[in-house]
């Protein structure tokens, strides 16, 4: 019924020659009060306490899915653990409206090539994800027999498709293998993503050289995801060659930031198969603190290896994790 | 039909009855406050003007203070939703009371966008809704009692309030004055709230059928 009125309103107003029609023109009477007319947030007498985000750097236009976007156009600024001051839409503009908006707000990144947002999924517990992304990860992991391991991973993208990581084990007898891994986004469209990396885990015996590729895509509501890499070591008398295969199927249970999300990991490595259910939760309302718990169970093999449970704490340090006023 | 007619009588006397019991109370507010100055209006002077009244203290050439309100702890009132109208860049009523889980509706009627953010005391934000066009009519739910402040997130000269309460109350008019019906006979207390200005609470003892006066001078 408002979005009747809202029609009924503009198409009177258009006829005064008062009131937005377009998409474009929205933008201009109305988001660039706060977000100015080029998008950058950049405005000489501001209205707002709170200084927007400014969507002409790619890295924050991009970075996000589309339902992020019209989640906070529609709910507003806490639809997304951000700014209270940022008004919600819902009721006054129809959700193609708001779709069209997102739109808009894309075209502020006048750089090509940055990957799109919408093949930004969830990462899983042990699929390496094909997004770069800005993060740092606790991975604990436990065996049946108290046997622990926790991983500290940092991440920093490097350019528009590229990530640099560094990760640190610490296990029950002391500091582990420190890995670095590099990985490059080669095919990104939609809500499809491909990435070519390369790991290299810096063993006291021999270096392990570790090629992956990772992808992502959505089935329906289903993110889809999946990892192949082989470790190849430097000194095959003292590792042994191996084949990692993982994939992901989950799926979020709403579309808020905090957001239940569950899912499942079929693990392989060389002939050990397991099954990795697991659920994951964004801790904050903008969903840059995040923790996921799961549960390896062995589908071979099973008397020798036992269950193992892993997860994460992710921290994705660059965005805001609480709003303010 | 002659028992209808004489059932009827009785019931009319009976609420004739009930109402003569009553009492109300009347008064008025006052300060020797000021007036705040007019507002330099700088975005949309089209529709908003070059300058407009700064609302926060309304007071007269006499010291009548308008926009206060007089909350009567302990009498009960019918629950009632509330209007807000965004209008010429200014909300209408400036000063409400509203009950607790009340509806809310945000209207406006200027060819500008304005939004409607109802905050409590402390910070936290109820709702804040755009209104991009003029007509539009936006239900929310206010909450449970307490202060609610109004503000419009494009024009941050705008502010309005809700005094949410299930208590009787009354908000003093240009004038000053104030009026509170329907008020059984009784002791009560008398609290005055105001957007800018302070005043102590004050006893009153109510008698049915006829006005008590009361004022209020505030600081």
């Amino acid at each position: 019924m408002q979005i009747i009125l809202l029609t009924a309103s503009l198409a009177v107003a258009a006829a005064d020659g008062q009131q937005p029609t377009t998409i474009p023109e929205m933008w201009g009477a109305w988001c660039a009060r706060c977000h100015a007319a080029d998008g950058s947030g950049k405005i000489d007498e501001p209205t707002v306490n709170v200084e927007p985000m400014d969507f002409t750097d790619c890295k924050v236009t991009t970075a996000e899915p589309d339902a992020d976007w019209e989640r906070a156009i529609a709910k507003g600024g806490p639809g997304v653990g951000l700014s209270p001051q940022m008004p919600g839409f819902e009721d006054s503009v129809s959700g193609e409206q708001i779709s069209a908006f997102v739109s808009h707000i894309r075209t502020f990144c006048k750089e090509s090539e940055w990957p799109s947002g919408n093949a930004n999924f969830p990462r899983p517990i042990l699929t390496e994800k094909a997004f770069p992304e800005n993060e740092f990860l606790i991975l604990p992991a436990i065996t049946h027999e108290r046997e622990y391991q926790i991983k500290g991973v940092y991440e920093r993208r490097l350019g528009k498709r590229s990530m640099f990581e560094i990760g640190v084990p610490i296990e029950s007898g002391g500091v582990g293998d420190v890995d670095i891994a590099f990985k490059h986004a080669v095919h990104a469209s939609g809500y499809r993503i491909v990435s070519f990396g390369l790991e290299t885990a810096l063993s006291r015996d021999t270096a392990v050289f570790e090629p992956f590729i990772s992808a992502g895509t959505m089935l329906g509501n289903w993110y889809l995801q999946g990892q192949f890499k082989v470790e190849l070591p430097v000194d095959r008398a003292k590792a042994d060659r191996a084949v990692v295969y993982n994939a992901y199927l989950g799926r979020d249970t709403n579309a808020a930031p905090t957001t239940w999300t569950i899912g499942i990991e079929l693990n392989g490595e060389n002939h050990e198969l397991d099954l990795t259910p697991q659920i994951r939760k964004g801790l904050t309302g903008t969903g840059a603190l995040a923790a996921s718990v799961g549960v390896m169970l062995p589908l071979n093999e099973r008397e020798e290896r036992g269950i193992r449970w892993v997860g994460y704490l992710l921290w994705e340090y660059l965005e805001p994790w609480r709003a303010r006023k | 039909m002659g028992r209808i007619l004489a059932l009827g009588i009785l019931g009319t006397l009976a609420c004739a009855q009930i109402a003569f019991a009553q009492g109300s109370i009347t008064g008025t507010i006052t300060t020797s406050a000021k007036g705040t100055a007019p507002v330099r209006v700088t975005i949309d002077q089209k529709v908003c003007g070059n300058e407009l009244p700064d609302e926060a203290i309304v007071v007269d050439a006499q010291g009548r203070l308008a926009s206060a309100v007089v909350i009567l702890t302990g009498v009960k009132r019918a629950p009632a939703d509330a209007v807000v109208t965004n209008e010429k860049c200014r909300f209408g009523p400036r000063v409400q009371l509203a009950r607790p889980n009340a509806t809310i509706r945000t209207t406006s009627k200027d060819p500008v966008l304005h939004t409607t953010q109802a905050q409590l005391e402390n910070g936290r934000t109820i709702f804040n809704v755009a209104l991009p066009v003029p007509g539009l009519n936006i239900n929310k739910p206010i909450g449970a009692a307490g202060t609610v402040r109004l503000s419009c997130n494009t024009h941050p000269w705008m502010r309005g309030w809700m005094i949410v309460t299930d208590d009787a109350g009354a908000v003093s008019g240009a004038d000053g004055r104030f009026t509170i019906d329907n008020v059984p006979p009784g002791t009560y207390e008398l609290r005055v709230w105001h957007e800018a200005l302070k005043g102590a609470p004050q006893k009153i003892t109510v008698v049915a059928g006829k006005p008590t006066e009361i004022n209020f001078q505030l600081k």
